[in-house]
């Protein structure tokens, strides 16, 4: 090995090393004032300032949560079941929303009169809650899987389908005329400017969908499911005064939802529109 | 001298033969009439810069030469044919750049050899001669969002002068540089165009630009704009700016563009839109 090379490796280990250290730290710098509200919320209740069959302490519901997660355990066990279930069920319509509403943006956004015809209804149905649908969709489907997917599903559309029709929109006469000039036919234009011009928009579309879609989510289950899901096991729990399962649901919903958003957006992001906005984030990266 | 040129619409005609040929071309944006009548022919190779008040269709002029969009009236034909959309004969740098942010700037330049159909390896090859002229090596991969603005209206040329349009439209190419890399640009074009057979028409606001480099300086007047003075620079190329003519014609061009800027503005102040 020559001096260079192994001064090369050297300089090249300690850039990962560094890299592995810069995130370590991040994910300290994430974790501890989450620790921190345990640690207060914990002292309280042992304190007696709270009431702990209201709010049970974070040890309390950790302990919960290992029974509930115990598969063996005949009574309990099912954490995981209502975790797949819920996920099931929201992915599937978050699927069900981006197959519909990406296409269905194209095609508004590019056409000018079906936008102007289309928008106000879309601009009516955007702020609506999708959860309002439930007892109409219970009285269609009854309870089950079907009207908590189309529940979800009518959360996810929207965002959507409004942030591909303002990504399309947004695109610059000029950036068309670019390719035009060089004599692009229209799939050019629609690879080449359309799609990736758009990307930013949609992303944000989709990020907000998903989110809509887990929160409808929990609010449907409540309302509709028979037998499982995260939002069942929640409102089940009030019939036994179970506190602690529901604390254990409520965590599992907020924990979740970071991750979906952790896993399967920031990945995205990376991979695209991050990538291009180069130096602007680097401050601003989480 | 000056009365003369201002009123004297056909001065000497180009030698060559017609390229452009437009033909009392109107352009009306709703009630806001942008040109009211321009009819003026551009020589085959000839180097012609249009100059004027800001906002009296200069930039619509060449957008309807590259067929962007449609004119409300007159037409205009290149080599003969009468222009109804863009094509690949017709390469535009754009005032604004309008740089595609989710690609490299290799990738921006290559993108109209990519649209063509040329292998990725030849457009590359081809992309870095320009890369390399307008002084852009070194930041093949980076993306626009991070390049200054000068870099980036270099990208712009390069991504025209790339794929070898026959005719070349330029809107104010050199407005986001420095006076540096301006000068270094202005020889690259001049030596471009002097050995490429290229024909350009080129928007500015730079009256010593506008001598410095073109065969003909034609002068937009106040909006609704026609041409009001066509001044063939009668210089050898390449030309130096301590030429003593060339001060000459500089003057000759500022007198008359002085006065429509003048009225330009009085005409703004007394209906401003
Ligand atoms: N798409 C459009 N819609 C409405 N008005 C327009 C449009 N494009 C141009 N105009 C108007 O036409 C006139 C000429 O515009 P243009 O951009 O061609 O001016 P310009 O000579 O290039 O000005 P500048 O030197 O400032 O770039 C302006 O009054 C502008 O407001
Ligand atoms: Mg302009």
């Amino acid at each position: 090995m020559t001096p260079d090379v192994a001064e090369g490796s050297a300089l090249l280990k300690e850039r990962v090393t560094f890299a592995l250290f810069d995130r370590a730290a991040r994910t300290v710098k994430f974790l501890l004032p989450i620790a921190a509200l345990l640690l207060v919320w914990e002292g309280a209740v042992r304190a007696g300032l709270a009431e702990s069959n209201i709010l049970p302490a974070p040890s309390m519901v950790i302990a919960r949560a290992i029974e509930l997660l115990d598969v063996t355990n005949p009574a309990g066990g099912m954490l995981l079941t209502h975790i797949a279930t819920s996920l099931y069920r929201a992915l599937s319509a978050f699927a069900f929303a981006v197959l519909v509403a990406i296409p269905l943006g194209f095609l508004l956004g590019l056409s000018g009169t079906v936008y102007r015809w289309v928008s106000p209804v879309i601009s009516l149905l955007l702020p609506l809650p999708a959860v309002a649908w439930t007892p109409i969709l219970l009285v269609a489907f009854g309870q089950g899987d079907v009207t908590i997917i189309t529940v979800c599903f009518l959360g996810a559309v929207f965002p959507v389908l409004y942030s591909t029709i303002q990504g399309v929109r947004s695109v610059s006469r000029q950036s068309v005329w670019v390719v035009r000039s060089m004599g692009a036919n229209f799939g050019d234009i629609f690879v080449r400017v359309m799609l990736p011009a758009t990307l930013p928009a949609l992303m944000s579309g989709l990020k907000l969908g998903m989110a809509h879609a887990w929160r409808t989510l929990v609010a449907a289950e409540m309302l509709a499911a028979l037998s499982s899901g995260l939002g069942y096991m929640i409102f089940a729990a009030r019939s036994y005064m179970d506190v602690p399962t529901m604390f254990v649901g409520i965590v599992c919903l907020a924990v979740i939802g970071m991750l979906i958003e952790h896993f399967l957006f920031v990945p995205l992001e990376n991979a695209t529109t991050r990538k291009w906005e180069g130096a602007i984030h680097v401050g601003g990266r989480r | 001298m000056l009365a003369n040129l201002a009123t004297t619409p056909f001065p000497r005609m180009a030698n060559a033969k017609p390229k452009i040929v437009a033909d009392k071309v109107r352009m009306s944006f709703g009630r806001v009439n942008a040109i009211e009548d321009v009819t003026c022919t551009i020589g085959e190779q000839e180097f012609v810069s249009i100059i004027g008040p800001s906002g009296c269709g200069k930039s619509t002029f060449l957008y309807l030469i590259a067929g962007f969009e449609k004119s409300s009236g007159g037409t205009i034909s290149v080599n003969g044919t009468t222009v109804t959309r863009p094509g690949p004969d017709r390469g535009v740098v754009f005032q604004e750049f309008v740089l595609f942010p989710w690609r490299t700037v290799l990738r921006n330049i290559t993108l109209g050899l990519e649209i063509q159909k040329v292998p990725r390896r030849e457009a590359e090859e081809r992309a870095r001669k320009w890369i390399r002229l307008t002084g852009l090596s070194g930041f093949e991969d980076a993306y626009p969002a991070t390049l200054s603005g000068g870099m980036k209206q270099r990208v712009a040329i390069a991504r025209a002068l790339t794929y070898e349009p026959e005719v070349l439209l330029l809107d104010e190419p050199f407005g986001a540089l420095d006076v540096q890399t301006k000068n270094y640009m202005i020889r690259d074009l001049q030596n471009l165009w002097i050995e490429a057979n290229k024909t350009i028409v080129m928007v500015t606001h730079s009256v010593e630009e506008a001598v410095l480099m073109a065969d003909r300086v034609l002068v937009f007047g106040a909006r609704p704009s026609s041409i009001v003075a066509d001044v063939r620079i009668d210089l050898p190329h390449p030309r130096t700016v301590d030429d003593r003519r060339l001060r000459e014609y500089q003057a000759e061009v500022t007198a008359v563009l002085s006065a429509e800027v003048d009225r330009s503005m009085s005409l703004e102040r007394a209906h401003p839109a």
